[in-house]
């Protein structure tokens, strides 16, 4: 029981660290941290209508993350997700152009299976390469978020760039208003349904199949699952597939949803932030629930910030990269540190 | 040069005691290494002998007594004080980086600051110091393309760069081959000759009689006797004082005392034997390649009936890793057949082995056997799900109470299924992998050193169930160091020397006889 | 022949600051820790060198300022990997959120507004004896050298063997009395030092201009070239040229070509690049060098 305790008080001590420690920078830079944190709560959480936009930014989060979790627990370090999310928005988008005029009720499901399909394949190479000649993934789905980061900036200021467009940022044309599943607050009963779906379907899938046990034993220690004729490879495909395939249909769902469009880099930080909020849930669904609330709501207030306390919105990133910083440190109640720390000294 | 008196020993410890974490690997040792000559520290994995060598060079920190090298009193746990006294350390598995050159290797650990060099000066300063050695070796090879033999002379020369006068070398055998070993032992030799005290970690007798002076017994972190001298002692004798007779007479008397009450027993059973009777195991003619750090089989035959313990003795580094992970299809093997009660194996992977009734307790239960970070449920569940398709519906539920009903039947001792693996025993752990295993489709147990550090109580715990899984009909292939062990639950022991079957004992077994067949001498 | 000059000095300018960036990858690197930090520590350098010279009206302040900053937040770096044991990727990029965020919060808070700064005067020029490279700046110049003292620094000293000897083996350093966890903080802070260079070309190299999130993925591109380089220093400073090369030719080609060949999908080479790369040595060795191997061996 200690554990399951340990695993929700330790994010929130991380959180709270992280919140003192951004406090007293923006102390130092002259900011009232109270009357930030105020406003921050108020932003994301307490005020009118604040939870509706929080939503907007922890729905994708959330089903982004549960893919980012399902493959960190089973010992793969996925850092792809941002590309996946492109490819899973691109390969959508391409659905859009192509079938233009079908009835939305056929164009919209392909659409998100298209992105699903997309998200998976631009995870599946490097997963591929993991298994098969042990190509390290932290590598290859860097890259290949760079890959996927450059391919988007070509499809929307290239082939499928809307002519009509300001220019200031090159994107896709609007979609018509038949194929949006929301409107721009992003928040629809459809997008609702969807995430829950993504919920439940990854509730199960690590709780209640052989999958999920299997995945977790072999991310803890493969070679016990190696002497018990655990198939590895079998787990590690399928774990970078479902990450993909989720990192894809929040894609899709930012195309059909709020944005409308596919716009050359947007949502930059949404991957980093998805890992964030798995690690922060411990890869458990639930909590990862919760935990992209947090961060989508932390988004959402950033919006607001720089017109309630003067704060720049940059002030969330650097709160957001100092929990980054600190999520994944070992630490328990210091002890180890003070001892590390005092054991070198020779008699 | 530091000056050397006859007089005073050349390594001196007192009271020393190690504990890596609850696990104590030495205790209160105190030894005195005698200057000049070589001496052989022994004892089984996990005796405390790699500790103490790394205790010396002081890569670990002892929790507390002293140590004097050469008369004079050396900071602990310092490895830089340990090398400026002349004590330089050549480890197990060789810590040269794979990726830099023979002269890199011999240069980086040299001395400190920045030292810039020429790449051809580097070089020929270190050829001459290899010829001085005799040692063939370009200095512009990679470490990782030398073959193993090479690499281990390259870390000699490595520790006799400076001017070392103890030389420690850890398990230096346990990687070469036959003429591998001859030529190490010819270069010790010479060494010797020349001044230097040498050290050397070992646990095959064989070798302790072609090269030691003197001989000290370490079990279980304790110093059991040493430094003997060579005349005054005989193989036969050591192999009980490092194998864990207590008290070797007292062991004899009790283990014939034991075999006298089943002697009827086993002889009847040996007579009754119906000629049809099927095996659960045949390994036939099974080899493997040579790798470097694998022991290989050669031509390894093991036949093990329905219903018995075959005992297969071995003092480690002899091929049990090996054939473990041979059986465990984690290791690939050049010819031979295996069949897994009467059906072909041989190309089966380990979930299909499974299903024919093949049952693995590794040796290492924390880290092949159990994942201690895992809830006790997982890890029991883990090789029912193993062999089934990959999303399949469970019932974390019903699982849990499936394990609880089956940890009580083991006696696990435990709070909740959801609790951490890390938590239990060694001896509950022990149990939890025996209720996993030998549910009532197992057909062929293969144990690891199954009571490797358990207390006595877990230890009968394991052994009457061994003993049970073959009076239901399966068969038991044993693994194992430990002769009182061996003697006490086999009905036949096979005695493994260098990856091949060298002999077969049968009760009632004769402690003298098998000490001598485990270190290879016939009669 | 002044096209040619032009090409060369485009691709001067752009590759410096990822061949800095590289160098600091290489030395950290080399000493077994991935630097993933390497975007943030450098915007850190551009910023603080912009901000510096704005304030300061002094560029030996401002380069110093930068220096120490950078070293500073590279230790950060090392303490929170190698003695609270956390996870370096995460840190990496947790490092990279803390320099961008940090260095948009810090414009923010100085100047009020989040428009680009713009300095009065950046590094000191190579003077026109060099025609008409006269308006690259003195850290181009420098530039080889610093690729060739770290060549010889890593590679052709007795420090460069057991810096990487404490990444490729740290038990094996450990074994002769070196500290690979000192070892990689020396290296931790000479990457400082070099992202700060990095940081500094960038931003007051040629433009003298700090915008917010202006390495936009240079620090990744240096991290990719350490990779693609094998961790060799001069490897790593030609495969970050490359890359220079690869998008100074993309907008060549686009200004030539139209939008015939795309300078995107041009850009996307180095990374294809990396990519087959470390998958060549993959099939060569059996497995590449992961980051979980080196931290599975820190734990001894």
């Amino acid at each position: 029981m200690n554990e399951k305790i340990e695993i929700i008080i330790r994010p929130l001590a991380f959180i709270l660290l992280a919140t003192i420690l951004c406090g007293i920078i923006f102390e130092i830079a002259g900011f009232s941290a109270i009357l930030m944190f105020n406003s921050i709560l108020d932003g994301a959480f307490l005020g009118s209508r604040s939870l509706e936009k929080s939503l907007r930014w922890a729905l994708p989060l959330f089903i982004t993350a549960v893919g980012v979790g399902i493959s960190f627990r089973c010992g793969f370090f996925n850092i792809g997700a941002q590309g996946q999310f492109y490819m899973g928005s691109v390969c959508a988008v391409y659905v859009t152009e192509y079938m233009s005029g079908v009835n939305a009720v056929i164009v919209i499901p392909l659409g998100m299976i298209a992105g699903m399909t997309g998200g998976a394949l631009w995870s599946l190479w490097p997963g591929y390469l993991k298994i098969r000649y042990g190509v390290d993934e932290v590598i290859t789905t860097l890259m290949s978020n760079f890959i996927a980061g450059l391919i988007l900036v070509y499809v929307t200021s290239g082939p499928l760039k809307d002519q009509s467009g300001s220019g200031q940022q090159a994107s896709t044309k609007i979609l018509p208003s038949e194929l949006r599943i929301s409107d721009a607050s992003g928040v629809s009963l459809t997008i609702i349904l969807i995430t829950i779906g993504v919920g439940i379907t990854g509730w199960l899938l690590v709780n209640r199949t052989s999958f999920g046990t299997l995945s977790s034993l072999a991310g803890r220690n493969p070679t016990m699952l190696k002497y018990q004729g655990g198939k590895i490879w079998q787990l590690g495909l399928a774990s970078f597939i479902i990450s993909g395939m989720l990192a894809g249909l929040s894609g899709s769902i930012e195309l059909f949803g709020p944005s409308g469009r596919v716009v050359s880099g947007f949502l930059p930080t949404h991957g980093f932030t998805a890992i964030l909020v798995a690690l922060v849930a411990s890869y458990a669904v639930i909590g990862t629930a919760f935990s992209a609330l947090f961060f989508g709501g932390l988004f959402s207030a950033a919006l607001f910030l720089p017109i309630f306390t003067g704060l720049p919105t940059s002030a969330i990133d650097l709160f957001n990269a100092i929990i980054a910083l600190l999520i994944t440190a070992r630490i328990t109640l210091g002890t180890n540190f003070l001892r590390n720390r005092w054991s070198h000294p020779h008699d | 040069m530091t000056e050397v008196r006859k007089d005073i020993p050349a390594i001196s410890c007192r009271d020393v005691s190690v504990s890596f974490g609850e696990v104590s690997a030495l205790s209160d040792i105190s030894i005195d290494l005698p200057l000049g000559g070589i001496h052989a520290v022994v004892g089984q994995n996990g005796a405390g002998k790699t500790t103490f060598a790394r205790v010396v060079a002081g890569i670990v920190k002892p929790d507390s007594g002293s140590l004097l090298i050469n008369g004079k009193k050396i900071v602990l746990g310092n490895v830089a004080s340990s090398r400026s006294t002349g004590i330089e350390l050549v480890h197990q598995s060789f810590a040269l980086p794979p990726s830099f050159t023979v002269a890199e290797a011999l240069e980086y650990g040299s001395g400190g600051g920045v030292g810039f060099f020429k790449k051809g000066d580097l070089n020929n300063r270190w050829r001459r110091h290899l010829e001085a050695l005799e040692m063939d070796i370009d200095p512009r090879h990679l470490i990782q393309d030398l073959p193993i033999e090479l690499q281990q002379a390259v870390e000699i020369a490595r520790a006799l760069s400076s001017n070392a006068n103890i030389l420690i070398l850890d398990e230096p055998t346990a990687v070469l081959s036959p003429s591998g070993i001859a030529g190490l032992f010819k270069r010790l030799r010479r060494l010797r000759d020349t001044g230097v005290t040498i050290v050397l970690v070992l646990h095959k007798i064989r070798e302790i009689w072609e090269i030691a002076d003197s001989i000290t017994v370490l079990r279980k972190g304790k110093l059991i006797d040493g430094p003997m001298e060579l005349g005054r002692t005989k193989p036969e004798s050591l192999t009980p004082m490092i194998m864990g007779a207590k008290d070797f007479k007292e062991n004899i008397s009790r283990i014939s005392d034991e075999n006298s009450d089943n002697k009827v027993l086993d002889q009847k059973s040996i007579s009754t034997l119906p000629k049809n009777k099927k095996h659960a195991l045949e390994i036939d003619g099974v080899s493997t390649e040579t790798t470097d750090h694998e022991v290989s089989l050669e031509n390894m035959s093991i036949k093990v009936y329905q219903d018995e313990i075959v005992g297969l003795a071995d003092v480690e580094g002899n091929g049990q890793v090996t054939l473990l992970r041979v059986l465990a299809g984690l290791s690939d093997i050049s010819k031979g057949k295996i069949k897994i009660c009467g059906q072909e194996a041989t190309h089966l992977n380990l979930s299909k082995r499974r299903l024919l009734g093949l049952r693995i307790i590794p040796f290492d239960r924390n880290m092949e056997g159990l994942s201690l970070t895992s809830e006790l449920w997982e890890n029991w569940v883990a090789s029912e799900l193993a062999v089934t398709p990959l999303i399949r519906w469970i019932n974390p539920m019903k699982i849990k109470e499936r394990c609880k009903i089956s940890m009580s039947e083991w006696d696990v001792a435990y709070n909740s299924p959801e609790q951490k693996a890390s938590d239990l025993s060694g001896g509950n752990c022990q149990k939890l992998i025996l209720s996993r295993e030998l549910n009532d489709e197992a057909g062929m147990i293969v144990a690891a050193q199954p009571t490797r550090g358990l207390d006595i109580g877990a230890t009968n715990f394991v052994w009457t169930t061994l003993e049970n899984a073959r009076s239901r009909g399966c068969g038991v292939l044993l693994l194992s160091s430990d002769l009182d062990e061996l003697f006490k639950i086999s009905d036949r022991i096979l005695v493994m020397l260098s990856g091949s079957i060298i002999r077969e004992l049968n009760p009632p077994y004769d402690l003298e006889k098998a000490g001598r067949a485990m270190v290879g001498e016939s009669g | 022949m002044i096209e040619f000059h032009e090409f060369l000095v485009a691709i001067l300018r752009s590759g410096t600051p990822l061949i800095y960036a590289a160098l600091a990858g290489v030395i950290v690197h080399r000493s077994g820790v991935w630097h993933l930090g390497l975007e943030g520590i450098m915007i850190i350098g551009a910023c603080v060198t912009i901000i510096g010279i704005v304030l300061t009206n002094s560029f030996i302040i401002a380069i110093l300022s930068a220096i120490i900053i950078c070293i500073i937040v590279s230790i950060l770096q090392w303490f929170v990997i190698e003695k609270l044991k956390a996870n370096q990727i995460i840190v990496g990029l947790g490092i990279t959120g803390i320099g961008i965020g940090g260095t948009a919060f810090a414009v923010e808070s100085i100047f009020g507004s989040l428009a680009a700064i713009s300095a009065p005067f950046g590094i000191p020029r190579i003077g026109d004896t060099f025609g008409p490279y006269s308006g690259l700046s003195v850290l181009v110049f420098i530039m080889p050298f610093a690729v060739f003292s770290l060549w010889v620094l890593l590679l052709r000293s007795r420090f460069g063997l057991r810096l990487a000897a404490a990444g490729e083996h740290p038990f094996a350093a450990r074994s002769v009395g070196a500290n690979p966890s000192i070892m990689r903080l020396i290296a931790f802070c000479v990457g400082g030092l070099f992202c700060a260079l990095a940081g500094a070309e960038l931003a007051a190299g040629s433009l003298q201009i700090f915008a917010q999130n202006m390495v936009a993925g240079r620090g990744f591109m240096g991290f990719a070239a350490v990779i693609f380089g094998g961790g060799h220093p001069v490897g790593s400073a030609f495969a970050a040229m490359f890359f220079s090369i690869v998008s100074v030719v993309g907008i060549r080609m686009q200004i030539h070509f139209g939008n015939f060949v795309s300078h995107d999908l041009l850009l996307c080479l180095p990374y294809i690049a990396t990519v087959l790369g470390i998958w060549i040595t993959a099939r060569a060795k059996g497995r590449t060098n992961s980051a979980s191997q080196i931290s599975e061996l820190r734990v001894q």
